[in-house]
């Protein structure tokens, strides 16, 4: 093997966007674990087998609804290799609903076991829709009332939107080494340190007695924010009894249909404006299909960015027999985005507004006023054509959308060590969940100390080291890099005594550059030189999240599209998105544009393909595979084009939500643009296209 | 999955006796092995003999692909890759080509056989999935007809709804091929004749007896061919509906014409209405052509979820008679 990962190309083609160099604190670095994760090197929990293993595999409702009536073990128990049958539950509510497990000594016994295993489900009736609710919508009260009456229109509409399920490449599951009095469990999570107090009862170990290590996520998304989850408890009940080394992954149909999802919508707006496109208010009645989940369907409408005037919310929930939804990728915000925004395209097609136009005049936000007006010159927006305007068969639409997220910070802690050999570890123990976790943790010290990348070497994903924060809500790099700064400072700050304590003079006329210690801007000594003079073993600066000052503001953004839709097969592809986004201060060019390009795939892939399909009479997934559970692939990828918003950004803030909620917005509206008619129901696949075409001849 | 035998034959005939050898109960022919790796996995079959033919040729065949007489010939192991890349099928017949490019992915066609991509089991989500024991697998419904059938047929009268996945048929029954066989007294199928519907057995969907093997392909030269195919997702996709055309013209003028459309019916399906409409046109009168096309859904009849394919069959089939015209087309 002859490439080296540096010296792949390290920037997106462009056309017109500006570079993103110089923006960052490292503008070259790569991923510090690319090369590991493409070449299979990095082992992931699920590729733990242990010597000795036993395996666990759980029994599960085969349908959306089903009592358990009999079992008989036997058969399972007589198969060669099994271990256990534990049969505890008889309440099947959905499709993948766990009664039980089975606990072999290897994965092909595992998988005859439970195929032998003898059970006798009665099935139940099963609800798969939200539309198998009867849905009412309360009458407008009377300030609403008034506020449509004094309207020069009023849109109304319905909106959909399906479920989309994390498919992370890593399934959810555990592996737990338990060795009697102590125990090694590798956890595929988004919480190293909920991971491990989530195993606690189970394992039946005190919690200074046993470690989570994480060194690699295969993907979450939100839906591995559960502690140990089930699988990393029920491995380590098992492990626990039989005090051997554990194995439960579960399989990817396993993975689609009980390990979470973005639950679906169904949104009616009922809203006034004015001809000059003031909007005045009007109702917003919503309902999200949760499964069996109680709660999480909810969406974020309004978004806030835009003012909206009054609008009159309410928000039902409907229990469906289906797998329940987790935090995914910016929970409600995709969802309404996507209404929110081809809300405004049609009330601006009503108005006869130029969609930008109406935006600029509604927008709550200085900073995407900016990026509006500057993304609009990059995307081309005045190529767009007006909606409904165009007859050819294929058909160019534009569109947009915006998006908006917090900070955030939680309890975190981290330390830097210089090592008398001048080699540097950076420790914290959060995990990395695909972000980037470990690069930014190597780059902020080397940046701080003034040494190249390769001196740091990064420990991160385990129990024992520093505290750190779950993965959730964009929040691990506001928590964690901030501290590692003001532990690197820390380090940097005692090396540099030692040194002017050794050589005379002052610390402060002392500075670190690319490796050499400098003494008014003179080079007084090497780093190993330097590093080789430090008394005792080595230098340890500490950093907590108390004495960290937290930025401030929210990550705006905003997203133009390009697409051509084929009017007489309806088929849409999207040829371009330029993708304006603000957080805060970068750390690493390359892998933030990675972020943003990533957010922009996942968007664009629920915008147009993903879609959980459950039997409407049985209620179990028929898509629960990779195959037509479909998720956008390399040929349906547009020219993606991220720019890193750089002006007034200070602090560490976050990047891994904002960039995926105003995607498919920005694509219906584009569609609606191309064709001249909202498509209001995700995903946009060619049959809707082709009806709404249809609709608008008749 | 259970323990099972491989066996790998020295030649076809070795292979036919193995798969009529009595001491096998469930004896499964393997080439690519992507098809039946998939029913493996899926808990479909439990086979307890793989007899892999991939490796076997016709006796002094060397070339997956090659020109014999007036006939172009496929080994039957021949890779969808080769097929893309065999410079005679380019010039001679580039429906194939076309159809194969816009199969799969590139990792799958490096290792799917140009018969396995004819035998393969449809890919129908309640036949894929064990939980529903329907009409393929002797249960008694057919779920897809109360159920999610977006993606099934809009031809045949039942039981059974899939629609047949190879992309490979339509081309080749286009330009008039034929599979020749072995272990068997039949020595060559038209690619009519090697399907059958599910009135005439719902089971399985072709007509090759147990020990019968495909040694290879043979077809005519079709230089004026072409295919076409919509799908959702650009990558890795299903077509929903696509269209094989291969074209004689006299001129301008059409003399001859071959049309079969996938993904619309239980096997592949040909459009002899579309054919005899497109007979004596002038292939650059799109209005006409366009009107001949519209025959494609003569006897159409769509289920619950999928009368879009309705839409999308005569623009699959124009946009085939387009590329076998050697016209442009837009997408």
């Amino acid at each position: 093997m002859n490439i080296r990962f540096d010296d792949l190309p390290t920037s997106m083609p462009t056309t017109n966007r500006p570079q993103n160099l110089g923006s960052s604190m490292n503008d070259d670095a790569s991923r510090l674990d690319g090369f590991t994760k493409v070449t299979g090197q990095a082992k992931y929990g699920r590729d733990q087998y242990l010597p000795n293993s036993l395996f666990v595999g759980f029994v599960r409702c085969p349908v959306g609804a089903a009592e358990l009536e009999a079992h008989d073990d036997a058969p399972a128990k007589a198969v060669p290799g099994v271990v256990e049958v534990e049969i505890s539950g008889k309440d099947g509510q959905y499709q993948g609903h766990s009664v039980g497990y089975v606990v072999a000594e290897s994965p092909a016994a595992l998988a005859r076991g439970l195929r032998a295993l003898t059970v006798k489900w009665k099935r139940g009736s099963v609800k798969t829709r939200i539309m198998d609710e009867k849905l009412e919508t309360p009458d407008p009260n009377d300030a609403t009332k008034d506020l449509l009456a004094a309207a020069d229109h009023v849109l109304e509409a319905e909106y959909s939107t399906e479920v989309q399920t994390h498919a992370s490449l890593e399934t959810h599951g555990a592996v737990i080494d338990h060795k009697g009095d102590s125990a090694t469990c590798y956890v595929s999570t988004q919480g190293t340190f909920a991971a491990t107090d989530g195993l606690g009862e189970a394992i039946g170990l005190p919690r200074s007695k046993y470690e989570v290590i994480c060194e690699y996520v295969g993907g979450g998304f939100g839906s591995k924010l559960n502690g140990a989850g089930k699988e990393g408890v029920t491995a380590a009940k098992v492990a626990a009894k039989y005090k051997r080394p554990v194995y439960c992954f579960v399989s990817r149909e396993e993975d689609q249909v009980d390990t979470g999802n973005r639950p679906s919508s169904l949104v009616r707006v009922k809203i006034g404006f004015k001809n000059d496109g003031t909007v005045l208010g009007g109702q917003i009645r919503s309902w999200g299909g949760v499964g069996v989940g109680r709660g999480g369907g909810g969406i974020a409408l309004p978004t806030g960015r835009y003012t909206l005037g009054k609008l009159q919310k309410d928000h039902t929930d409907v229990r469906l027999n289906a797998g329940a939804p987790r935090p995914f990728r910016a929970p409600g915000h995709p969802q309404a985005a996507f209404v929110e925004e081809l809300m405004l395209d049609e009330m601006a097609t009503i108005a006869g507004i130029d969609p930008l136009e109406l935006r600029l005049k509604l927008e709550t936000s200085q900073d995407r006023r900016e990026m509006m007006q500057l993304g609009a010159n990059l995307i081309g927006w005045t190529d767009r054509q007006k909606t409904g305007s165009q007859t050819s068969v294929l058909r160019r639409g534009f569109g947009m959308g915006t998006t908006a997220w917090g900070g955030g910070g939680s309890q975190a802690e981290c330390e830097v060590v210089i090592n008398r050999d001048g080699s540097i570890e950076a420790r914290t123990g959060t995990q990395d969940i695909g972000q980037g976790q470990r690069s930014t943790m190597g780059i902020i010290p080397a940046s701080v100390l003034g040494v190249p990348l390769k001196f740091v070497t990064v420990r991160i994903g385990h129990s024992t080291l520093p505290v750190g924060p779950g993965s959730g809500g964009s929040t691990t790099t506001p928590s964690t890099a901030p501290v590692m700064q003001l532990a690197a400072e820390s380090a940097r700050k005692q090396l540099l005594v030692a040194i002017a304590n050794l050589n005379g003079g002052d610390a402060s006329e002392l500075d670190i550059k690319d490796g050499q210690v400098l003494r008014s801007g003179k080079p007084l000594m090497s780093w190993k030189d330097a590093c080789a003079k430090i008394g005792g073993e080595q230098i340890l600066g500490r950093g907590k999240s108390e004495d960290v000052k937290r930025g401030e503001g929210h990550s705006q953004g905003v997203q133009f599209v390009d697409l051509t839709v084929d009017s007489e097969t309806g088929v849409v592809r999207v040829n371009r998105v330029v993708a304006y986004q603000a957080c805060g201060k970068v750390i690493a060019r390359k892998l933030a544009e990675s972020q943003v390009i990533g957010g922009v795939i996942q968007g664009l892939s629920y915008a147009l393909f993903e879609s959980r399909v459950l039997d409407r009479n049985v209620g179990s997934m028929l898509n629960a595979n990779l195959e037509m559970y479909k998720i956008a692939g390399s040929a349906d990828m547009p020219h993606i084009e991220p720019v890193l918003w750089r002006k007034g950004q200070t602090g560490y803030r976050s990047l891994g939500e904002p960039p995926t909620i105003p995607t498919s917005g920005a694509i219906a509206c584009a569609v609606f643009n191309a064709i001249g008619k909202p498509v209001r129901s995700l995903p946009i696949t060619p049959d809707k296209v082709l009806a709404v075409l249809q609709g608008a001849k008749s | 999955m259970n323990p099972f035998a491989i066996a790998k034959p020295r030649d076809y005939a070795q292979a036919t006796a193995l798969m009529r050898d009595v001491r096998f109960k469930l004896p499964v022919l393997k080439a690519g092995g992507m098809d039946v790796v998939d029913h493996l996995k899926e808990g479909l079959i439990a086979p307890d003999l793989l007899v892999d033919v991939k490796r076997l040729r016709a006796a002094g065949r060397t070339q997956p692909v090659s020109v014999d007489g007036a006939r172009i010939r496929i080994e039957a192991a021949t890779t969808l890759a080769e097929i893309v890349e065999a410079p005679e099928l380019l010039r001679q017949a580039p429906v194939l080509p076309m159809a194969i490019e816009s199969a799969a992915t590139p990792q799958v066609r490096n290792v799917a056989t140009a018969a396995g991509n004819l035998l393969q089991r449809p890919r129908c989500w309640y036949y894929r999935n064990e939980q529903f024991n329907c009409l393929k697998k002797g249960g008694a419904t057919c779920y897809a007809v109360e159920g999610e059938n977006k993606f099934h047929a809009i031809f045949g009268d039942g039981p059974c709804h899939i629609v047949h996945p190879s992309n490979l048929a339509p081309a080749l029954y286009v330009c008039d091929a034929f599979v020749h066989l072995t272990g068997g007294d039949r020595e060559k199928l038209t690619l009519a004749e090697l399907y059958h519907m599910p009135d005439k057995g719902v089971r399985d969907e072709c007509t090759l007896k147990l020990g019968e093997i495909i040694t290879h392909i043979s077809l005519a030269p079709a230089p004026r061919s072409g295919f076409y195919a919509v799908k959702e997702k650009q990558s890795f996709d299903w077509p929903l509906v696509f269209a094989a055309v291969a074209l004689e013209l006299d001129g301008n003028l059409i003399k001859r014409a071959r049309v079969c459309a996938g993904a619309v019916a239980p096997i592949p399906w040909p459009l002899p209405a579309v054919e005899k409409a497109l007979v004596g046109l002038n292939v650059d009168d799109a209005m006409k052509v366009r009107e001949a096309c519209m025959k494609a859904i003569d006897g159409a009849v769509p289920m619950s979820q999928n009368a879009y394919k309705l839409q999308l069959l005569p623009v699959a089939v124009h946009r085939a008679v387009r590329r076998a015209a050697g016209q442009t087309v837009e997408a």
